[in-house]
C-alpha cells in the first residue's frame, strides 16, 4: 500500500464522481417533479457537449463563454424536449410509462440526427491549460478537474439555495411534493415543469462542456448518463444532495475497484455492490418516494 | 380475446413460413447464375459484396475501403471487365456491428454477390462468417486479423470459404512485442487492454506470451469495457507497477484518451499499439501525448510499393487513404479476380477452391499466399510506425519469422 496511489485513486475517483453528480443533478429535478426517469437527457448533454466543442474549436471563444453558450442552448432545448414530447402527454394524465418511452423515441431521434448531420466522428475540445497537471503528495491532479469540480460546487450551491429560499423555488418544491394540490393552490404548474427543464437543462450545460473538455464530444457519449442515472438511484431519485453524493460514491467506488480490486471486474464489483445496497436501503440513501421510482 | 390471440398467432405462423421460404428461395440463385456465365449473360455484371462500416466508429476506415474499391472497380472495368463482364461493387453498411454484420450478410447472399470482401472487424467476421459459408459464398476480411475468424474455435480446418488479406493477431502481438524487446530494449511492460472487443483482447494476450517467453515481464495488465472513457485509476497503477513500457492495444479512441491521461497522472515510458491506432484522432484525441508512440500496422502510405497507388487515390478523393483498410481491401479484390480469370468462372465454390492454395498472386501490396492449412496470408509484412509531429511516420519494416 502507497499513499500517493491511494491518493491518487481518490482524486481520480472524486473527478469523475464530480461530473456523476452534475449529471444526476439533472435526472432527479426532473424525476422529483414529473417521476419518470428522462432518459432524453443523456443526449441533451450530448448536443452540449457538442454546442461547446463548436464554440471553442470554430467561433474560438474562451471557456466560460463556450460554458455559458452551451448552457444556453442546453438549457433551450431541454425546455423544447418538455414542450414537444412530454407536455401533451402531461395534460392527458398519462403514466409515467409513456413519459419514459417517448423519452426513449427522443434519445434515438437525437442520436441519429446528430450521425446523419455532424457526423461519427470524436471531436476534441482544444487544450485549455498548457500544463495541465499539478503535483500534490506525488499524486497527480488536472487542473480542469479541480476547476470543474469548484465551479460543479457552487452551481449546486446555487441551485439548492434557489430552490430552498425563493419564492419560484417553493413552488417548485410544492409541485414535486403533490403537483395537483400544488396547482389547486395557485402554482401554475406549466410554467414551473418549464423552469425544471430549463434548470435540468443548464446542468446539462456544464456537464457537456465538463466531459467534453475531459474526453471528447461524440455522438454516442449519451450512455455515459447511465452512470449518472444509477448514481442518482443510489442517493434516492428526486433528492438533490442524493444526486451528489451517489455520483462522488459511485466515482470513488469505481476507481478504488478498478485499483485494488481488478480493473476486469470493476463494473461486476460495483453494480453487485449497488445491487445489494440497494436490497438494503431500496429508496437510496436520501430517497422518499419509493412506490413512485421507476 | 382468445380467438383474437389464436388468429394472430396463425397469421404470424404464416407470416413466418412464407418468409423462409421466401429466404430458401433466393438462396439458391447466386450459385445457379454464377455457374451459368456461358454466352447470353455476358452483359451481366459480375456482382461482388463488400461489409463495410461507413457509419459509427470505424466509419473512416469502412469510407475509404469504398472508395479504393471503387476506385479499383472503375479501372478494372476500364481495362475491359473480367472475363468480359464489368464488376459491380455492392456495399452495405455493417456499422461495425455483429447483429448488423449478419443482416449485410443476408442482404448480400440474396443480391448473388460471387464473393465478398469485408468485413474489417474480427468479431463482426465471425458472425457473418457463418452466414457466408453457409451460402458458399467466398469472403477475404480486410484487416480481420483474429485467427478465429478463419479456423473457428475447436476446429483444425479452415472455413472453406472464408479467408483474410491481413496478418493474424498473434503475428502482430509477436511483433509488438519483439519490437519492444530488441528495439526499445525494455523489460518491464503493462498492458491496458479492452475486455469488450475481441481485437483487444487477443492482441493482449499474443503480446504477453511473446514478451514473457523472450525475457520481459508484464508488470500489471489492467482492462476497461468499450466505450469506457476514464482509465486513470488503471494507468496509476500501471505507473505504480514501475512500467517502462504501456502497450495499448484498443481502438484510436481508447489509445488516444489513455495516453493523454497516462502523460497527465507523469507517466513517462513508451506507448505501442496495434494496427487499430492507424487513424487521424488518434493525435486529434491524444495531443502532444501520442508523440513518440509506436504501432504496428498492416501497411504505410510511406510504403514505396503502393506509392502510385496512394497518389491515383488522393488525386482522387482529395485525401489520403485511411491506411490500411484501402489497400488491403483492394488486395482482396486483386485475388477474387484472378480467381475469375484463372478458373474461367464466376461460381463461388469455385473461386473459393482457387482461393484456398493459391500462390504468389500479384495484388497490391505485393505477392499473396494463402496458407491452405489456415487460410491466412504467410509472409506478408508488418510495419512499425511512430508518430511524430503530429503525423504517423514510417518506422521499420519487420517481417514474419
Amino acid at each position: 500500500m502507497n499513499f500517493s496511489l491511494i491518493f491518487q485513486t481518490l482524486i481520480t475517483g472524486l473527478a469523475i464522481g464530480g461530473i456523476y453528480s452534475l449529471m444526476a443533478v439533472g435526472y432527479s429535478l426532473i424525476f422529483s417533479i414529473l417521476n419518470f426517469s428522462n432518459f432524453a437527457y443523456g443526449m441533451v448533454i450530448m448536443l452540449a457537449s457538442f454546442m461547446g466543442y463548436f464554440a471553442m474549436s470554430k467561433l474560438h471563444v474562451g471557456m466560460g463563454i463556450a460554458l455559458f453558450l452551451a448552457m444556453v442552448g442546453a438549457g433551450t432545448l431541454s425546455f423544447f424536449n418538455e414542450r414537444v414530447a412530454y407536455s401533451s402527454l402531461r395534460k392527458r394524465h398519462a403514466p409515467p410509462l409513456y413519459f419514459m418511452i417517448s423519452a426513449m423515441g427522443t434519445s434515438i431521434f437525437l442520436e441519429n440526427m446528430v450521425y446523419a448531420t455532424i457526423g461519427s466522428q470524436y471531436n476534441a475540445y482544444p487544450q485549455i491549460f498548457a500544463v495541465p497537471t499539478i503535483k500534490i503528495f506525488g499524486a497527480s491532479l488536472g487542473k480542469m478537474d479541480l476547476f470543474a469540480i469548484i465551479f460543479s460546487i457552487i452551481a449546486i450551491y446555487i441551485l439548492n439555495y434557489f430552490i430552498q429560499h425563493t419564492r419560484t423555488g417553493i413552488s417548485i418544491r410544492a409541485a414535486s411534493y403533490d403537483s395537483t394540490v400544488a396547482e389547486i393552490n395557485g402554482v401554475n404548474l406549466g410554467a414551473v415543469i418549464g423552469l425544471v427543464f430549463i434548470l435540468a437543462g443548464l446542468f446539462a450545460g456544464i456537464s457537456g462542456v465538463f466531459l467534453g473538455i475531459k474526453y471528447m464530444a461524440y455522438p454516442n457519449m449519451g450512455w455515459i448518463t447511465n452512470k449518472a442515472y444509477v448514481a442518482a438511484v443510489i442517493g434516492g431519485l428526486g433528492s438533490l444532495p442524493g444526486a451528489v453524493v451517489g455520483g462522488i460514491i459511485l466515482g470513488v467506488l469505481e476507481s478504488f475497484v478498478s485499483v485494488y480490486v481488478s480493473s476486469t471486474l470493476r463494473d461486476v464489483f460495483s453494480f453487485g455492490t449497488l445491487i445489494i445496497f440497494l436490497v438494503f436501503m431500496p429508496s437510496g440513501l436520501f430517497g422518499k418516494y419509493l412506490e413512485e421510482k421507476v | 380475446m382468445k380467438r383474437i390471440k389464436k388468429t394472430v398467432s396463425l397469421l404470424l405462423m404464416a407470416i413466418l413460413v412464407v418468409s423462409l421460404a421466401a429466404c430458401g428461395g433466393t438462396a439458391t440463385p447466386p450459385a445457379g447464375s454464377g455457374g451459368a456465365s456461358g454466352g447470353s449473360a455476358e452483359a451481366q455484371p459480375i456482382l461482388i459484396g463488400h461489409e463495410v462500416a461507413l457509419t459509427g466508429g470505424s466509419a473512416l476506415w469502412g469510407q475509404s475501403e469504398k472508395n479504393a474499391l471503387d476506385m479499383e472497380i472503375e479501372k478494372i472495368n476500364a481495362a475491359g471487365g473480367v472475363l468480359g463482364r464489368p464488376l459491380k461493387l455492392i456495399a452495405y453498411d455493417n456499422k461495425a456491428e455483429q447483429a448488423e454484420g449478419v443482416n449485410v450478410a443476408n442482404r448480400l447472399v440474396q443480391d448473388g454477390v460471387v464473393a465478398v470482401i469485408g468485413p474489417a472487424q474480427s468479431g463482426v467476421g465471425i458472425a457473418a462468417s457463418a452466414v457466408f459459408e453457409e451460402a458458399k459464398i467466398p469472403m477475404i476480411g480486410t484487416t480481420a486479423t483474429n485467427e478465429k475468424l478463419t479456423v473457428p474455435e475447436g476446429q483444425t480446418e479452415p472455413l472453406k470459404y472464408i479467408f483474410r488479406a491481413c496478418f493474424i493477431d498473434p503475428y502482430q502481438g509477436s511483433v509488438a512485442a519483439t519490437f519492444a524487446l530488441e528495439d526499445l530494449k525494455v523489460t518491464k511492460a503493462g498492458v491496458l487492454k479492452d475486455v469488450g472487443s475481441d481485437y483487444s483482447t487477443y492482441l493482449a494476450k499474443y503480446f504477453i506470451e511473446t514478451f514473457t517467453a523472450n525475457g520481459g515481464t508484464i508488470v500489471a495488465e489492467e482492462s476497461f469495457r468499450s466505450d469506457e472513457l476514464e482509465y486513470k485509476a488503471q494507468l496509476s497503477k500501471i505507473k505504480d507497477a514501475g512500467a517502462e513500457l504501456l502497450f495499448i492495444p484498443t481502438m484510436q479512441k481508447e489509445a488516444g484518451l489513455a495516453m493523454k491521461q497516462a502523460r497527465e497522472l507523469g507517466m513517462e515510458c513508451y506507448f505501442l499499439g496495434g494496427d487499430a491506432w492507424a487513424s487521424d484522432e488518434l493525435v486529434q484525441l491524444g495531443g502532444a501525448a501520442t508523440e513518440g508512440g509506436y504501432f504496428v500496422n498492416i501497411a504505410s502510405l510511406e510504403d514505396p510499393a503502393i506509392a502510385q497507388w496512394v497518389k491515383d487515390y488522393t488525386a482522387k478523393w482529395g485525401k489520403a487513404p485511411t491506411m490500411p483498410n484501402p489497400v488491403l481491401a483492394v488486395d482482396g479484390l486483386l485475388a477474387v479476380v484472378e480467381a475469375i480469370k484463372a478458373t474461367g468462372s464466376t461460381d463461388p465454390t469455385a473461386i473459393a477452391e482457387w482461393l484456398n492454395d493459391c500462390k504468389d498472386v500479384q495484388v497490391l501490396t505485393g505477392k499473396l499466399t494463402i496458407d491452405p492449412a489456415s487460410h491466412n496470408p504467410i509472409g506478408k509484412p508488418a510495419v512499425i510506425e511512430t508518430v511524430k509531429d503530429g503525423k504517423f511516420v514510417f518506422h521499420k519494416g519487420v517481417t514474419a519469422k
